[in-house]
C-alpha cells in the first residue's frame, strides 16, 4: 500500500517527534506529575513510608510556615532585582562597548566569562570574596582604614540575601550584555542618522530610539534573568545554606525533601515555584507573540 | 558463509569476548561511596583502597560526595533503591534509619568468620555495630570532641589550661580581657554549634536524659534543656564566641585557633588531620582539654564513629571482603587514623603510633564513663534537622530560648512521627 505524500510526512512528522516526546515525558512530564502527586500526599522521604493521599493539607500548611513566608519573600525580592541588576547592568555595559571602542572586545570576553563557569565556582569565588577575615571585601575596608567596619556579609540578616543576589548579578550580567549587543547591531543604522540630522543629541537618540527598538531583546533578558532567578539554588547552597533569613524556594524545596525526608511537602513548595515560572512563562510567550506582531 | 556474514561473525566475536571479560572483572568490583572528600583525609584513603585491590584483587570504585551534601544524597539514595555496594556512615541514630529502611544487610557471618570479636573492643562494637540484634556496621575510626587550643597562645597570655567549669570561665574572661576572642565557633553549616548542646545537657542533666531526649522521650521545652540553653546563652551574652559565628566554617574557626586570634574551639580530633596537614605539630601547635565537669553527673565523651555499612543489592564476598580489610588490615588502620587524628577501634594498632593529642584523646575516649554519638547522629535525620536549625539560629538570636525551644519541640515531635 502506498501511502500519500501528506500521510507520509504524517508518519515522518511523527516517528522523528517520538523519540524527543518520550524523552520529555520521561525527564519533564513524568517528574511534574509525580511532584504534584505527592505534595498531596504525607510522603516521607523514606523507602518504608509509602504516599498516602492527604489531600491539600500540605498547602494549608504553607500559609502558616514562617519559613515558606521568607523563602517566597526572597524568591520575589530575587526576581525582582533580576530586573533591575542584571538587565539595567546588562543594558549599561553592551551601550559602552557597542561600537568603536578601544579593547571593547577583550572587555565583552572579560564580562561575558562569569556566564561560562560553573555556579559552583562561582560560589566558591564569592565565598572567598565575603570570608569575614580574609576576603576581598573586607581586606579592601581595611585597607582604606575602616577595619571595624567589619562586615559578616553572609550571616547578617537583611544582608546576605543581598550580598548573594549581587554574587548572582555578577554572573547573569554577562549575558544580558550579549543580548543587548546582538540587539545593538541589528539596530537600523539609517533612522540613527536621520535623527542625527535632525538634530537629536545621544541621550535623546537613545530614549526615543535605541531603548524603544532594543524591547525584543529586553524581553529575552528580563525573562531569562527571572527564569534564572527562579532557580537560585547552587549559589545560596554554597555560599550559606539559606541561613541568616536568605532562603529561597528552591533551597527550602531541597531542605524540606531531602533534608527533613519530607517529600510531600517539599513537592508542594516545589509546586508553588512552578506556579510562579508557568505565569511568568505564558507572560514571556504572550509578550514574545505581541512582538513578533508588531514586527512582522 | 558470505563475506557480510564473516565481518559481522569478526566483529563480534571480540565485542562478546570483551563484554564477557568486562563482566568478569565488573563481579570483581565494588562499588563505594563515602563524605571523606577533601581535607577529610581522601588522599589516604585512595591509598588504602589502592592497598585493598593490590591485595585482593578487587577493584573499587570510589565516588566521594561532600560530607553535607552526603547526608542527603545518601537517604536520597535509600528511597530511590539506587546505592553503591559499601558506603560510609555514622554509628548510630543514622545506621538504625537506614536499617530500618531495609536497605543494609547484616554482615554478621563476615565479621563471625573474620574474627573481628578479637578485633574491635566489645564496648565499641556493642555501640556502634549492633542494629534490631544483627551486625550492620564495622567502624573505621572514633573520633572525640574536646576543647581544641593552641599552647603557644594560652603560654604567652599565662593561662593555664583549666579542669574545672569555673576555671574555663576564668579563663575565657581572661582572654576576653587581653583582646582574644575566648571561643571560635564555625556554624555556618550548622553543625558545628551541636557540641555546644551535647556536652552543656550532657553534663548538666546527664547521659540518661539525653538519650531520653534524642529518642523522643523527653521534650525540648523540659527544664534540662532550658537549663543548658541558658548556660550556651550566658557565654553568647558575655561575648565569648567570636562575632558573626554564622559567617564561617569549622576550618575558619580551627584557622582562628592555630592563628591565635581565638583561645579555644569544641571541635572533633579530625581538626588534627586538618592541622597536621597546615604542618602544625600536635602538642606544640595544638592539644586539646575534655569539656570540663558541671554537675554530678556521669562524665560522657562525644563524637563519632565513622564506618562502613553494606547495601542489600551488594555481592556479600568482595563487599564483605572490603569491609573486614578496612576494620582488620592493621597497616589501613594505622595509616587511616595516625593522619586523621583519630583513634583506631581495631586492638591491634600499635598504640605507639599515635601522635601525642591523638593518644590522649583515646585516653579520654577510655575514662569517659559513657560515650555518647553526636546530636545529629544520635536522633532521627529529620529530627537532627529540627535541632541543627536551632544551634545556627541560636547564635544569630540567642534572646528567646522559650520560643526557640518550643519550636525545635513542635518540630521533633513531627520528625519523630516520621
Amino acid at each position: 500500500m502506498k501511502l500519500s505524500l501528506k500521510a507520509s510526512q504524517r508518519l515522518w512528522t511523527f516517528a522523528f517527534l517520538v523519540v524527543p516526546l518520550s524523552v520529555y515525558f520521561v525527564v519533564v512530564i513524568g517528574p511534574l506529575l509525580a511532584t504534584a502527586w505527592l505534595s498531596l500526599t504525607n510522603y516521607t522521604f523514606s523507602a518504608f513510608a509509602s504516599p498516602e493521599f492527604a489531600g491539600l493539607v500540605n498547602y494549608e500548611r504553607l500559609t502558616g510556615d514562617d519559613y515558606f513566608h521568607t523563602s517566597l519573600k526572597n524568591t520575589l525580592v530575587w526576581m525582582v532585582a533580576a530586573l533591575i541588576l542584571p538587565t539595567g547592568g546588562g543594558l549599561i555595559l553592551a551601550l559602552l562597548l557597542h561600537g568603536r571602542v578601544r579593547g571593547a572586545n577583550v572587555f565583552k570576553s572579560l564580562f561575558y566569562l562569569p556566564i561560562t563557569i560553573s555556579m559552583i565556582v562561582i560560589a566558591q569565588t564569592w565565598q572567598w570574596m565575603y570570608q569575614p577575615d580574609w576576603g576581598l571585601l573586607n581586606t579592601l575596608l581595611k585597607t582604606i582604614g575602616v577595619e571595624k567596619w567589619k562586615v559578616f556579609w553572609l550571616s547578617t540578616r537583611g544582608l546576605a540575601l543581598g550580598a548573594i543576589i549581587f554574587a548572582w548579578s555578577w554572573q547573569q550580567v554577562g549575558l544580558s550584555m550579549v543580548i543587548f549587543l546582538a540587539g545593538l547591531t541589528s539596530l537600523p543604522g539609517e533612522m540613527l542618522e536621520a535623527a542625527q540630522i535632525d538634530g537629536a543629541n545621544y541621550r535623546q537618540s537613545l530614549r526615543r530610539i535605541v531603548i524603544p527598538l532594543l524591547l525584543p531583546s529586553s524581553v529575552v533578558v528580563i525573562a531569562l534573568a527571572v527564569i534564572n532567578s527562579l532557580r537560585s539554588f547552587d549559589l545560596v547552597w554554597v555560599l550559606n545554606e539559606g541561613g541568616s533569613g536568605s532562603s529561597t524556594l528552591a533551597v527550602q524545596m531541597y531542605r524540606e525533601t531531602f533534608k527533613s525526608l519530607r517529600a510531600g511537602y517539599g513537592s508542594a513548595v516545589s509546586m508553588v515555584l512552578f506556579a510562579i515560572a508557568a505565569i511568568i512563562i505564558v507572560f514571556y510567550f504572550r509578550r514574545v507573540r505581541r512582538l513578533e506582531h508588531l514586527y512582522d | 558463509m558470505t563475506r557480510l556474514h564473516r565481518a559481522l561473525v569478526l566483529l563480534l566475536v571480540p565485542l562478546l569476548t570483551f563484554g564477557a571479560v568486562a563482566s568478569v572483572v565488573a563481579q570483581e568490583e565494588v562499588n563505594i561511596s563515602h563524605y571523606f572528600s577533601g581535607e577529610l583525609n581522601q588522599d589516604n584513603l585512595n591509598t588504602i583502597m589502592g592497598n585493598f585491590t593490590e591485595s585482593s584483587g578487587i577493584g573499587v570504585v570510589d565516588s566521594p560526595i561532600g560530607h553535607e551534601d552526603f547526608k542527603a544524597g545518601i537517604l536520597a539514595g535509600v528511597a530511590s533503591g539506587v546505592l553503591p555496594d559499601v558506603f560510609s556512615y555514622w554509628a548510630g541514630a543514622r545506621v538504625q534509619f537506614v536499617v530500618d529502611a531495609g536497605a543494609l544487610q547484616p554482615i554478621g557471618d563476615m565479621w563471625d568468620a573474620a574474627g573481628l570479636d578479637d578485633v574491635v573492643p566489645a564496648g565499641v562494637a556493642d555501640a556502634a555495630t549492633l542494629y534490631n540484634g544483627e551486625r550492620y556496621f564495622v567502624p573505621f575510626n572514633i573520633h572525640y570532641a574536646a576543647f581544641f587550643y593552641n599552647p603557644k597562645v594560652w603560654a604567652e597570655a599565662g593561662i593555664e589550661v583549666p579542669d574545672s567549669w569555673d576555671g574555663l570561665m576564668d579563663a575565657f574572661a581572661e582572654f576576653e580581657m587581653k583582646g582574644i576572642d575566648p571561643i571560635a565557633l564555625g556554624s555556618k553549616f550548622r553543625w558545628p554549634g551541636q557540641f555546644w548542646f551535647d556536652y552543656l545537657l550532657l553534663r548538666t542533666a546527664g547521659p540518661d536524659y539525653r538519650a531520653a531526649l534524642m529518642a523522643g522521650d523527653a521534650s525540648y521545652e523540659d527544664a534540662e534543656v532550658v537549663r543548658a540553653m541558658e548556660m550556651w546563652q550566658e557565654l553568647i551574652d558575655a561575648g565569648y564566641f567570636v562575632d558573626g559565628a554564622n559567617a564561617y566554617d569549622w576550618v575558619d574557626a580551627a584557622d582562628q585557633v592555630a592563628n591565635g586570634q581565638a583561645a579555644v574551639t569544641l571541635m572533633g580530633t579530625w581538626i588534627g588531620g586538618y592541622w597536621k596537614g597546615q604542618d602544625l605539630v600536635p602538642g606544640e601547635d595544638y592539644d586539646f582539654f575534655d569539656f570540663p565537669e558541671i554537675d554530678m553527673v556521669p562524665q560522657a565523651g562525644v563524637g563519632p564513629i565513622d564506618g562502613w555499612v553494606m547495601t542489600t543489592g551488594a555481592d556479600a564476598a568482595s563487599a564483605g571482603a572490603l569491609m573486614e580489610f578496612l576494620v582488620n588490615d592493621v597497616d589501613a588502620q594505622t595509616l587511616w587514623n595516625t593522619s586523621f587524628g583519630s583513634i583506631s577501634p581495631n586492638v591491634n594498632v600499635d598504640p605507639m603510633a599515635y601522635d601525642v593529642v591523638a593518644a590522649k584523646a583515646g585516653a579520654s575516649i577510655a575514662a569517659a564513663a559513657v560515650y555518647a554519638f553526636n546530636y545529629d547522629l544520635a536522633t532521627t535525620p529529620p529530627v537532627a534537622e529540627c535541632g541543627l536549625d536551632m544551634f545556627s539560629a541560636f547564635m544569630d538570636d540567642s534572646s528567646d530560648i522559650a520560643g526557640t525551644l518550643a519550636t525545635t519541640q513542635a518540630c521533633a515531635e513531627e520528625g519523630f512521627m516520621q
